[in-house]
Formats: structure tokens, C-alpha cells, sequence
């Protein structure tokens, strides 16, 4: 049984998930990190807490940092629901230390992260509850790329649990059409069924995607679903056009340069330009 | 319709005008010069909507691949672009490999630029609602609702006008040019 929802403090929580904004690393556009806008994110958070509350909750990417969200308003007791513990496997290793930092700063012991390629067998199989996963969205490759998200957060469940699937809706749109059916089909061949669909939930930083929104998609395994045996790596002809057309999965993780710098701007960014009669 | 505006041809839309300080008769007969000494220009432009991996090479090279052309069409406009004259000195096709600008081309203040040759005067007009965008997470979309508010480029494959209920937008086209192999670059100061 779940906690009661009671309302929240908007502002106060606003405000955390401004820390974690702050905290988060710039997005890359080549391999599809987009940020999910902050009114948006703050909802998505509550309502990530409370799907799975009490619940261990395996994140499959999280460039949004949702994970760190849910874990702080928690952590905060700006909601008294939330996950018993959050991994986020990511392959970019600025995203993972960001996470890492935080939970550390913030003394939040039960947010972890792991550096992880979705390629690769998934190395913690068969010990959560619930995923969540906002994966390339799979327009070129109708929805390939979401697959091999949804298929690891599967596994991470041991083929049980529930998984939240945030992927683009569009009404004039006809590819997040095929990949809301693909993604339907390959989640139903693996013993899930769709339990909920949350349409046009999410807008994102964006200036062409003033249009495009994301949905939630719930799944849930049927009772008594049997596993499909042992993770394995994905095939490399899955990988084609995984962030868009012509643009193929090839980098294993994004390693960071430079340790995140959370108190200003870049040294890269800027220069001092000096008054000529001041030492 | 024209020779270069017609259902089934690929434009790149793009609204102009001053940049980086410079005034657009200025970049114009600028990049003329360069054309004629180097043989093609880089044409900067900012902004996500053409990203050069994801958007405009592969919108190009499938047109390339049917031995069809794609113009970059442009609309003037009254712009304030106050960036800094900043001279690029690099250019990478994939944004990994990275090659020296030739001291012929100055392509400033811009995060990206658009190979281009043949840069000429040419009046026309383009419906945006007889277009698609071609590529991208919005392909597909009505190009008439894609340009709107901040976007002010885009990918868009031209079509047949649509009958019904739809919305027609058209744009003067004052400036066109023909994208080259390899149609976009990221740019770097360094």
C-alpha cells in the first residue's frame, strides 16, 4: 500500500530541484541529451515518488537527473513517499558524477549511480522493482532504440515489477505514433502489458521542440511472467540510427574531462576583460 | 513553384540579417569574394534546429544520394545579432576531427556554418504550408507550424499545396544558395 499523497509545498520544492538543475552537467544534442523543463520535471519527480514508493527503482539514463529529484524531495521530507533505493546506470560519466556528488553532499544514501552502456549485458539483473527510462526516442529506427532501454530496465526487474517509459507524443506526428505501437508490441512480447498512458506530459529545452511533448507510459509484468534468460549485448545492428538518421550508437560512455565545477561558469566560457588604470 | 522551389525539392529555410555586427550586404559581398577565391563559403548559423550531424547532413545526403540539390533559401529580415566578430579557425565535419579554415574563408561570431556556393540574389516565395520538415523529431510536421516563434530555420522538404484546412504562410525568398559536400561543420575559435 502506497502513502497517501498530501499537498506540497510548491515553492520549497521548486527549489530543490533547482539544486539539482545546478547540479546537472550541460547537455550533449549529438547523442539526444535534452533537459526536460523544470515545472515539468518537478511534477514528473512527485509523481516518479510516489509510483514507486517504498519500491527499489533502477533508472536506465537519466540525463534529466528525475532520479535525483525523486531521491531529494525525499531525502528534503518535501514529500514523505519515495523509493527505497534509486540506481542510474548512464554511460556518461559527467552524469554519473554529478549524481554521485550530490547524493554525497546532500547525504542522500540511498541514490546511487553506475557508468553503463545499454549495449552491454546489464550487470545488476533481477534486483528492482521499478525502472524508469526517458531513452533516445527512437525516431529513425522505429523505436529500436527505446527497445534496448526498455529491454535492460526489464531485466533490472528480473522480467517482473513495472517500468515508466517517457517517450515523444504528437498528434500531427506520425513516427512517435509507430514508436508508442513498436514500444507496445516488444514490451508485450516480453510479458508486460501497458497498466496506464499519461499523453502530452512533458515539454523540453528545446527551440524547435516548442511543438513536441513526451508521454508517460506505464507497463507492468503479467503474474508469474518467466524470465528470458541471461542479459546479453545488444547486436551492433540494433544500433543503427539510435540518436537519429545516419547517426548510430558507436560511443561506449562519454568520459568527463574536468571534475564538475557546480559553483559558476566554465573557465572555457569567459574572459576577464580588465579596467587599464587598476592593478 | 520554381526551379529551385517545387514539390519534392529539399530547401533550408533560414530568416537572415545582420550578424555578429556585420550587416548583411556586408556578409553578402564578403562571401561572393570568398566563393571566387576558395571556391565555396561558410555560411555561420547558431541555434538547434540545424544541427549539422543530425539535421543537415543527413537531410543532404539523402538528396545527394538522388542526385538532387539542396538550396539554402533565405529570407532578409531586420535581426540584432551582437555577437563577437570572433574568427573561426577550425571546422570538423563530425565535431571529433578537426581541419584548419582556409585564410580565404572568415566565417564569424557562429557555432556552425553551411558550405555554400553559387550565393545569388533571387526573388521568390515559399509556401511554408506546401512543406514538410524533413528531418529530425519533428519530421513530418506542416512547415507552416514548425517556423513559428523562436525557430527561424529549418529542413523542409517542399510539397503539393495542402487543400484543406491548412495554413498558408507564405515567405519572401531574397538570397539563395547551393549546399556542398559537406553541407554543415561545427566551428571552433581555437
Amino acid at each position: 500500500m502506497s502513502t497517501v499523497r498530501r499537498q506540497i509545498d510548491l515553492q520549497v520544492a521548486v527549489n530543490a530541484v533547482s539544486d539539482v538543475v545546478q547540479n546537472r552537467p550541460k547537455p550533449i544534442r549529438s547523442i539526444d541529451q535534452i533537459y526536460m523543463k523544470t515545472g515539468d520535471m518537478v511534477m514528473q519527480a512527485e509523481l516518479v515518488a510516489h509510483w514507486a514508493d517504498k519500491k527499489k527503482l533502477a533508472f536506465i539514463g537519466d540525463g534529466d537527473a528525475i532520479s535525483v529529484c525523486v531521491a531529494y524531495l525525499k531525502s528534503e521530507k518535501i514529500i514523505d513517499y519515495g523509493p527505497s533505493q534509486i540506481t542510474v546506470f548512464d554511460f556518461d560519466e559527467r552524469q554519473v558524477q554529478a549524481i554521485k556528488s550530490f547524493a554525497e553532499r546532500k547525504h542522500i544514501r540511498h541514490l546511487d549511480a553506475e557508468l553503463y552502456n545499454t549495449r552491454d549485458i546489464f550487470p545488476k539483473a533481477n534486483r528492482f522493482d521499478r525502472f524508469y527510462t526517458n531513452p533516445p526516442w527512437g525516431q529513425s529506427n522505429d523505436g529500436a532504440s527505446v527497445h534496448i532501454f526498455v529491454e535492460r530496465g526489464i531485466e533490472a526487474c528480473g522480467y517482473g515489477g513495472q517500468g515508466m517509459i517517457v517517450i515523444a507524443d504528437d498528434e500531427e506526428l506520425e513516427w512517435p505514433k509507430r514508436v508508442l505501437y513498436t514500444t507496445q508490441e516488444r514490451a508485450s512480447d516480453l510479458g508486460y502489458f501497458v497498466n496506464r498512458m499519461q499523453p502530452l506530459m512533458h515539454s523540453y529545452h528545446l527551440d524547435d521542440d516548442a511543438l513536441l511533448r513526451s508521454c508517460n507510459l506505464f507497463i507492468e509484468a503479467l503474474p508469474g511472467n518467466p524470465s528470458r534468460g541471461k542479459s546479453k549485448a545488444v547486436d551492433k545492428e540494433r544500433l543503427k540510427n539510435f540518436y537519429g538518421r545516419d547517426q548510430n550508437l558507436r560511443m561506449r560512455y562519454i568520459r568527463s574531462n574536468r571534475p564538475l565545477t557546480l559553483e559558476g561558469a566554465d573557465e572555457n566560457e569567459w574572459r576577464p576583460e580588465y579596467y587599464e588604470d587598476t592593478e | 513553384m520554381s526551379d529551385i522551389i517545387h514539390p519534392g525539392a529539399g530547401v533550408l529555410y533560414m530568416k537572415v540579417g545582420t550578424h555578429a555586427k556585420e550587416g548583411l550586404a556586408e556578409i553578402i559581398e564578403r562571401k561572393r569574394r570568398e566563393i571566387d577565391q576558395a571556391g565555396f563559403a561558410m555560411w555561420g548559423y547558431g541555434g538547434s534546429t540545424c544541427y549539422p550531424t543530425s539535421m543537415v547532413q543527413p537531410f543532404a545526403r539523402a538528396f545527394a544520394a538522388k542526385n538532387e540539390p539542396i538550396h539554402l533559401v533565405m529570407h532578409k529580415m531586420n535581426s540584432r545579432h551582437y555577437a563577437e566578430q570572433v574568427r573561426a579557425a577550425r571546422f570538423s565535419v563530425d565535431g571529433q576531427k578537426w581541419e584548419t579554415i582556409p585564410e580565404a574563408i572568415n566565417v564569424l561570431g557562429s557555432r556552425f556554418a553551411l558550405m555554400i556556393k553559387d550565393l545569388r540574389e533571387h526573388e521568390d516565395e515559399l509556401d511554408l504550408g506546401a512543406t514538410r520538415v524533413a528531418v529530425g523529431r519533428n519530421e513530418g510536421r506542416l512547415g507552416s507550424r514548425y517556423v513559428q516563434g523562436q525557430a527561424d530555420k529549418a529542413c523542409l522538404i517542399v510539397t503539393e499545396p495542402e487543400l484543406v484546412n491548412a495554413e498558408h504562410k507564405k515567405v519572401k525568398i531574397d538570397l539563395v544558395a547551393e549546399l556542398i559536400d559537406p553541407y554543415a561543420v561545427f566551428l571552433s575559435e581555437r
